[in-house]
């Protein structure tokens, strides 16, 4: 019976290559779509789910009080671990992960620069990072041993074995190697090429037992079978038992597990507060989505063909078919069709992989070795074939065999109720995501479009590594006596990033309640010159003409709001206790996020001595490359351990468009797709109907019927359809965008242009779907059509 | 084995109601070869098509082989008409994707036969009505005799106790009809009743009685033998 089947479907599928094209095609992107996705959900949900003893395993978090809300975050005192292992008794035990600025490591007279951790010994013991070479439990346990990574023990030592070998670590300490890891899994928080131990830490005076400094992630693994609630209630006040420090902050720390550090980690006020889960929530329905339009595909075709298969059924039934028998061969025969699908699927999959994973930023790759796999395609073929085929099948079974066999049957109209809110439903998803993607895209040239306030172009920066600190006069003058540099400027951070922010700051007639934060950022001198800053008032800061500018300050636009001055030039404004005198007043400029207002912003003095980046204005006279490499040899000259590493201010200021130029980019991605696919069934049904209607279009022909007129009867309905899409879309994709721009205080207004547009570009793509086989069906010769019986 | 008293029928659309069997009474007994006439839209087909339990009647009462069949659900009825009932139909029927021995296959499957029974069963049906050298053929591939010659194996092939035919030779000509007509009359001598629509004088002489049909009701009988 399954033989005679599949006969049939197999046929079928050949005999009419169109549709099947149109089907199988359909289903494939669709389900490709949404392999893809799943991969991604797959990974984000797997996000440190491989460690053996993940159930026990937690992290330590702080939460506290400040201007009234509760703040939590995961950076704690070092003390923290060793306190806790002690104090709790249902805590086995602790590790600290410290990240240090990126070490430079050198092999002989190779140098170069490695992100790893500083870690407690045990971190082997509780993470399942497994070791090709050495022993987990003795790795870390000297305090000069070291293990890298598969990858990086090859990029240092090549072929050879990499164990026993010495690294000189910042040109100052030896570390032998003890230990090699696996790569980590792409599903993984941790993001190291080496682990060295803790007792580095303390050897170069970088530990502390200070319970206010919040500066490295402490881990905790709970012994097997302990409460929990029983731990957190524990460590709750521990901070308290260790200081006096009566800070009215309520600060309390908790216990994080691991299953929630990835999704759940957004904490608003001190409670869970959507996260990454909200997105993983939205693309697994966006995949059901597209998968959906793709079996809608499947079933308006299957059921409008149902003319040419009910004669199949009555006989069928004439000859002792149960309705259910022929249910499971319908149902069956879409479970072939998606299979087929399925493979197809699998091979776009392959193709897109690389494309979806720059997109994701991450490592996706499909496992074919894994048996699970399989499991799970051959369970997502059998789901599809039952989604598209379940309808078609009921409605085809069901059909009257008196009825088909006499020829009385006929279904006319290829657009019957059910398959009209099948097609609705399709383009109302198409037509909302038209509309999402154009509000994005706006909304992205919008914040692009924002006067930052200083001039990006020709200007880098380079992080004041090594000897650069030291050096930064004499690179100073060279980069300007040789013509590479307009003007060069020490600063605490880059400036597209701000790293300080304080309530801390007095100044005359400061109401007593006010708790402003302003950003607070530190430059040598010329700042103004180097970024290209407007000033208002008064100048840049310059030590050749006014020594005491160490102490001087400007201000941006806002604070002087905020402070309130008649006139800012001259007036005191105290950090803490150190006075500054305002000396310019600049416009604000944008420091952090683009897509929201300008904070507040003082700009100390060299006085403050917080200096990590030195930015410098490069002579735009001379080609960039060219100044690159002469800077990079005037680096090289007083830095020679560090390697130079320039970075341009209008690439890092791009960057910060990242998130939403993807979020712009995934749905522009769906919305083509879903056109796209839901256009390749309006083609069908355009083709079904006017195969049905030919000899009506004949009739009317000789009587007389105008092709454009014939056109507009057949084109009617379909478009029709799109209209209704339209008004349902309208108001859905209004309300998502309008919560979506909550996000961002600096946004576009939603306009109504955007609607009209989505509306017409789908109007016209459909149209232009249909009418192609309107057109073809009102130009043909009426008596060739009239002549078939 | 059928009796059927006061059968009605209606059709109903959305403006008229069309009175399709009016009261019918008609008993047909085992072995015999009844033959049905009347006019274009007498009710003819709905007859054939409720005796063939494709279609249920609105009143009166259907008994079939003694049992009430009348408001039986449709898994009943296609129970007990995939075992006792063979159709032939006028414009034959065939599935057009499949080969003229997977067609003839079909009702063997749906009664469960297993493979090899089959293969022997059609095999020996298609030799008895001479189209086994067709076997692997389409339909399409086919002329209307060689069809309806299909058809009539596909209707026998399950040794049914009842063969219904609606108009079997209308789409044939007189040579390929009287074949038709031949190999009925055979099946009827090995003990297979028949229940035959037809427009044909001719044709209807090969049965034993001819039922005349007006308006949904039988108004004359004609015994021939
Ligand atoms: N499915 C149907 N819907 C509405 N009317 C029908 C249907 N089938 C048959 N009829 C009507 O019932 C009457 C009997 O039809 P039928 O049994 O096919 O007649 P015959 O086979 O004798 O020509 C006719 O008037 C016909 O129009
Ligand atoms: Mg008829």
């Amino acid at each position: 019976m399954i033989k005679n089947f599949f006969k049939v479907a197999f046929r079928n599928l050949l005999r009419n290559k169109g549709f099947s094209f149109i089907n199988i095609s359909g289903l494939a992107i669709g389900m490709a779509s949404a392999v893809l996705i799943m991969l991604w959900i797959q990974n984000e949900t797997s996000y440190d789910q491989f460690h053996e003893k993940k159930d026990r395993i937690y992290e330590a978090w702080n939460k506290a009080e400040f201007s009234g809300k509760l703040q939590c975050w995961n950076t704690t005192p070092k003390i923290l671990a060793r306190s806790m292992e002690k104090d709790i008794p249902e805590i086995e035990r602790s590790v600290r992960v410290n990240w240090p600025s990126n070490f430079l490591f050198s092999i002989g007279d190779k140098r170069l620069t490695v992100k790893g951790n500083i870690v407690d010994t045990g971190f082997l013991q509780m993470f399942s990072f497994p070791l090709v070479k050495g022993d987990p439990k003795t790795a870390l346990n000297d305090g000069s041993s070291i293990v890298l990574t598969q990858t990086l023990a090859k990029k240092i030592f090549g072929e050879e074995d990499a164990m026993g070998k010495i690294i000189k670590i910042d040109n100052k300490d030896n570390f032998t190697v003890t230990g090699i890891a696996k790569d980590l899994p792409n599903n993984t928080r941790f993001n190291f090429e080496y682990l060295i131990p803790w007792n580095y830490l303390v050897r170069t005076g970088g530990d502390d037992s200070s319970w206010g400094n919040n500066s490295t992630r402490t881990y905790a693994l709970l012994k097997p079978g302990v409460s929990i609630d029983a731990a957190n209630g524990k460590l709750k006040s521990i901070k308290y038992q260790y200081t006096k420090d009566n800070d009215d902050k309520k600060w309390e720390m908790f216990l994080y597990p691991a299953s929630r550090w990835r999704l759940y980690s957004n904490f608003t006020n001190g409670k869970e507060d959507g996260g990454l889960i909200d997105f993983v929530k939205l693309f697994a329905v966006i995949a059901l989505f597209i998968l959906l339009i793709a079996c809608i595909n499947f079933m308006n075709l299957s059921t409008a063909r149902s003319e040419k298969r009910a004669k199949e059924v009555g006989i069928r039934k004439v000859v002792g078919a149960q309705k259910q028998s022929l249910v499971s061969q319908f149902i069956g025969e879409s479970v072939f069709l998606a299979f087929i699908a399925g493979i197809f699927a699998i091979i776009i999959v392959q193709l897109a992989l690389p494309a979806f994973g720059e997109l994701t930023d991450k490592k996706l790759f499909v496992d074919y070795t894994d048996y699970k796999f399989w499991i799970y395609a051959i369970g997502f073929v059998f789901f599809t074939g039952i989604m598209a085929g379940s309808y078609p099948a009921f409605f085809l079974s069901s059909f009257n065999p008196s009825k088909v066999l006499k020829g009385t049957f006929k279904s006319a109209n290829a657009l019957i109720t059910p398959r009209k809110l099948l097609v609705v439903l399709q383009f109302t998803f198409a037509i909302i995501l038209i509309i999402c993607t154009t509000i994005v895209k706006q909304q992205i040239d919008h914040a692009r479009d924002r006067e930052s306030g200083y001039a990006k172009d020709n200007l880098v920066y380079h992080y004041l590594t090594g000897d650069l600190e030291k050096n930064y006069e004499l690179v100073k003058d060279e980069l300007l006596s040789s013509g590479i540099a307009k003007s060069v400027t020490k600063t605490s951070a880059p400036l597209t990033q701000g790293w300080s922010d304080s309530w801390g700051f007095n100044w005359e007639g400061k109401p007593a309640d006010d708790k402003t934060d302003f950003d607070r950022y530190v430059a040598d001198e010329n700042l103004g010159a180097t970024a290209g800053l407007t000033f208002i008032k008064g100048r840049d800061f310059d030590l050749k003409k006014f020594p005491t500018d160490s102490s001087a300050m400007i201000i941006n636009e806002s604070a002087a709001k905020v402070m309130n001055f008649k006139d800012p030039i001259g007036q005191i404004v105290k950090d803490d206790d150190r006075p500054y005198h305002i000396v310019g007043l600049i416009k604000d400029f944008i420091l952090q996020s683009p897509y929201y207002p300008t904070k507040p912003m003082i700009i100390e003095g060299a006085k403050n001595g917080w200096f990590s980046v030195m930015h410098i204005k490069l002579n735009g006279a001379n080609n960039t490359a060219d100044n690159l490499k002469r800077m990079e040899v005037i680096f090289k000259k007083y830095n020679t351990e560090y390697p130079f590493d320039c970075k341009f201010v209008d690439l890092e200021y791009a960057a910060k468009f990242k998130t939403e130029e993807r979020t712009g980019t995934l749905a522009a991605i769906f919305a083509a797709l879903t056109i796209f696919i839901s256009c390749l069934g309006l083609f069908g049904l355009a083709t079904y109907m006017a195969e049905n209607r030919i000899k009506e279009i004949g009739v009317r022909k000789v009587l007389g019927a105008s092709v454009t007129g014939i056109t507009t009867l057949l084109s009617k309905d379909f478009l029709k359809l799109v209209m209704i899409s339209f008004v349902i879309a309208s108001p859905v994709a209004w309300w998502m965008m309008h919560q979506w721009l909550q996000d961002y205080p600096y946004r576009v207004a939603i306009q109504w242009q955007v609607f009209a547009f989505a509306g017409l570009l789908t109007f016209f793509i459909s149209l232009l779907t249909v009418s192609y086989q309107s057109i073809k069906a009102a130009i043909a010769n009426p008596v060739k059509s009239l002549r078939t019986e | 084995m059928i009796k059927i008293t006061d059968l009605e029928k209606y059709y109903r659309t959305e403006e008229v109601e069309t009175i399709a069997l009016n009261k019918l009474s008609i008993e047909v007994k085992e072995g015999e070869f009844v033959a049905v006439m009347g006019p274009s839209g007498c009710g003819k087909s709905t007859l054939l098509n409720i005796l063939g339990l494709l279609d249920d009647p609105d009143g009166g009462s259907f008994v079939f082989n003694g049992i009430e069949v009348a408001g039986f659900n449709e898994r009943k009825r296609a129970d007990l008409r995939k075992k006792n009932i063979g159709f032939v139909f006028q414009s034959f029927n065939l599935i057009d994707e499949l080969t003229v021995f997977e067609n003839v296959e079909l009702p063997l499957i749906y009664n469960n036969v297993k493979a090899a029974d089959r293969k022997k069963r059609v095999e020996e049906v298609l030799d008895n009505l001479k189209i086994m050298h067709r076997r692997n053929h389409y339909p399409q591939q086919l002329s209307g005799g060689q069809q309806q010659r299909v058809a009539v194996a596909r209707a026998v092939v399950n040794n049914p106790k009842l063969i219904l035919a609606d108009e079997p030779t209308g789409n044939l000509d007189s040579s390929n009809g009287n074949e038709v007509m031949q190999l009925l009359t055979e099946l009827n001598e090995k003990g297979t009743t028949i229940v035959m629509v037809t427009h044909s004088e001719h044709d209807a002489r090969y049965s034993h009685r001819i039922i005349r049909m007006l308006d949904g009701h039988s108004v004359t009988e004609n015994i021939l033998i």
